[in-house]
């Protein structure tokens, strides 16, 4: 066997051969598209301002970073580390927003799937606020709260609280009644419905609201940073097109997407594994 | 048969509205019922004769405002812990391990740790289910899925036991091994127990009494006393029992009379 050979049985024994399949496909396109690209900065079919060569954007990075003292300023926030800056600033909102939101999503949703009454005083303004799409509410935030992280917070809290609030009591809704007859009769109190009978119970719909919460909130984050942030990434990529910096455009949109992977990797895909596919709720291929 | 009866039911009936025309139906009729300390009632009759209302009514899952509902000379308000439920199926939690579904009574009851291990470990040796402590139920078999269920209701210790056609769901060999197993379950522990079935055969080969049920309005047609000590109720020998036997072939005619009969008696 050919070293090539040895090595590609290795690697399809390390990660399976379905997995291993699956992820060279899922990377051709990517492959496509940053090869067209390089093509473009190698024939200038289009401007270097219109799109930046990668080393330009690769460059960014450390352009943006060129004042900065060391890793230990950056994430003390040091002003002149612009890039971390404005990922950490991108972050910490998203934190903020899904520590709000979350509990008092889940708590509305939980309450409103056991209770008609709390659905029924709900349930139309959710509907209401829910087909207002999130960004809408950006240039009314802005006069209410000023540029700066309540209107951020506002927006985001708009998105994830619906959501959330929706999937749970939907979940809620679905757990079969005699798994909470279960429980009374062993001497449950409604506490101990809620947190060891509807919480697990409504755990799928709630794991698809934590997704569809991050998916949009961090978008109409991006978007609310643009007009009603002072900082982020949403904020640098506004600015940055102003200046015609593309390059720091393509960063910024990158490491979007690559924040947005990561935590659905790192939190998500875990607390599913954790939850929901031990307990043999969702089916799993095999 | 000393002392007060643990269940007492007098005069009980129940109406309720339907569900799409409104008028109200009468479900249960005057049901008079006592059932002592250690006795196995086997409560049969045929499909919607009320049965399953007048569990859920002793547990404390429906309420009722005719008559009477005694446990433990307590009148029956709500559900309580007093009452354990074995239910049909898919009542045990699937996010909780076989270990933590038997002992969650007592973690309800906020029973100190090591105490609480010790006693569902007990629970688990007596179902039979060693080695799948840690379990999850879709890792689980239905006939030990319903095992875990028995095991959860005995292990909080009720002072009865209502189980609600708790082998229906399972194929017919797994059923006739639950049934020699809860035999000597309720050999080993001398709990009381309400038990509701739609098999004859069930009733007769379980029950120390079988009450038959009428049609709708559900009121007691028939007790039939079965006198065969707990020892000798094993499949093997049940089948050429002939006290079995006849019980069973007189508990099916009074029960085929209450499908087939078009007239109400």
């Amino acid at each position: 066997m050919t070293t090539i050979t040895e090595f590609s049985v290795a690697i399809q024994r390390r990660f399976g051969r379905q997995r291993l399949r699956k992820f060279i496909l899922g990377m051709i396109p990517f492959i496509v598209l940053i090869f067209v690209w390089h093509l473009n900065s190698i024939f200038v079919w289009l401007d270097p301002v219109e799109i930046p060569p990668i080393a330009d954007v690769w460059g960014a990075i450390f352009w943006l970073q060129s004042d900065c003292p060391g890793v230990i300023a950056a994430i003390e926030g040091h002003g002149d580390c612009i890039l971390t800056n404005h990922v950490s600033s991108s972050i910490l909102r998203v934190i903020l927003a899904m520590v709000v939101g979350v509990p008092l999503g889940i708590g509305f949703g939980i309450l409103a799937g056991m209770n008609r009454v709390v659905s029924a005083y709900l349930e139309p303004i959710g509907v209401f606020m829910n087909s207002v799409s999130g960004i809408a509410w950006i240039p009314l935030a802005v006069v209410w709260f000023g540029v700066g992280w309540e209107t951020t917070l506002f927006i985001m809290l708009n998105t994830i609280f619906w959501l959330l609030f929706f999937n749970t009591m939907m979940g809620v809704r679905a757990v079969p009644k005699v798994l909470i007859q279960g429980v009374q009769t062993l001497g449950g109190t409604r506490l101990d419905a809620i947190l060891q009978v509807y919480l697990p119970g409504a755990m799928t719909s709630i794991i698809t609201g934590l997704r569809m919460s991050m998916a949009f909130g961090w978008r109409a984050l991006i978007a609310a940073e643009m007009i009603g942030g002072d900082s982020g990434l949403g904020f640098m990529i506004f600015v940055s097109s102003s200046e015609f910096k593309t390059e720091e455009v393509f960063l910024g949109i990158i490491l979007i997407s690559i924040i947005f992977l990561a935590t659905d990797r790192w939190l998500l895909v875990p607390l599913e594994k954790w939850t929901i596919e031990r307990w043999g709720l969702v089916w799993k291929p095999t | 048969m000393t002392g007060e009866a643990k269940l007492i039911v007098q005069g009980l009936s129940h109406h309720y509205p339907d569900e799409y025309t409104g008028e109200s139906v009468h479900a249960l009729d005057n049901i008079d019922l006592q059932i002592h300390e250690n006795e196995f009632v086997a409560i049969v009759g045929p499909s919607g004769c009320g049965k399953t209302t007048f569990l859920n009514i002793i547990a404390g899952l429906l309420p009722y405002r005719e008559g009477r509902a005694l446990v433990d000379g307590t009148e029956i308000r709500g559900p309580g812990p007093d009452r354990g439920v074995v239910f049909q199926e898919h009542a045990i939690l699937p996010w909780r391990t076989v270990k933590r579904n038997i002992g969650h009574g007592l973690e309800i009851r906020r029973v100190p740790k090591a105490e609480r291990e010790k006693t569902v470990q007990e629970y688990i040796d007596l179902v039979g289910l060693s080695g799948f402590e840690d379990r999850y139920p879709h890792e689980l078999s239905g006939g030990m899925k319903q095992r875990v269920a028995v095991a959860r209701t005995l292990c909080a210790d009720p002072v009865i036991m209502l189980m609600d056609e708790p082998f229906a769901a399972v194929d017919a060999q797994t059923r006739i091994t639950l049934q020699d197993e809860l035999n000597r379950v309720v050999m080993a522990t001398r709990k009381t127990i309400l038990f509701i079935t739609h098999s004859v055969e069930e009733a007769a080969f379980l029950g120390d009494r079988c009450i038959v049920f009428s049609r709708r309005p559900g009121h007691i047609k028939t007790e039939v006393k079965i006198d065969i000590p707990r020892e000798d109720r094993v499949w093997k020998d049940m089948v050429d029992n002939p006290k079995f036997t006849e019980a069973r072939d007189n508990i099916l005619r009074l029960v085929r009379s209450e499908v087939t009969n078009d007239v109400d008696s």
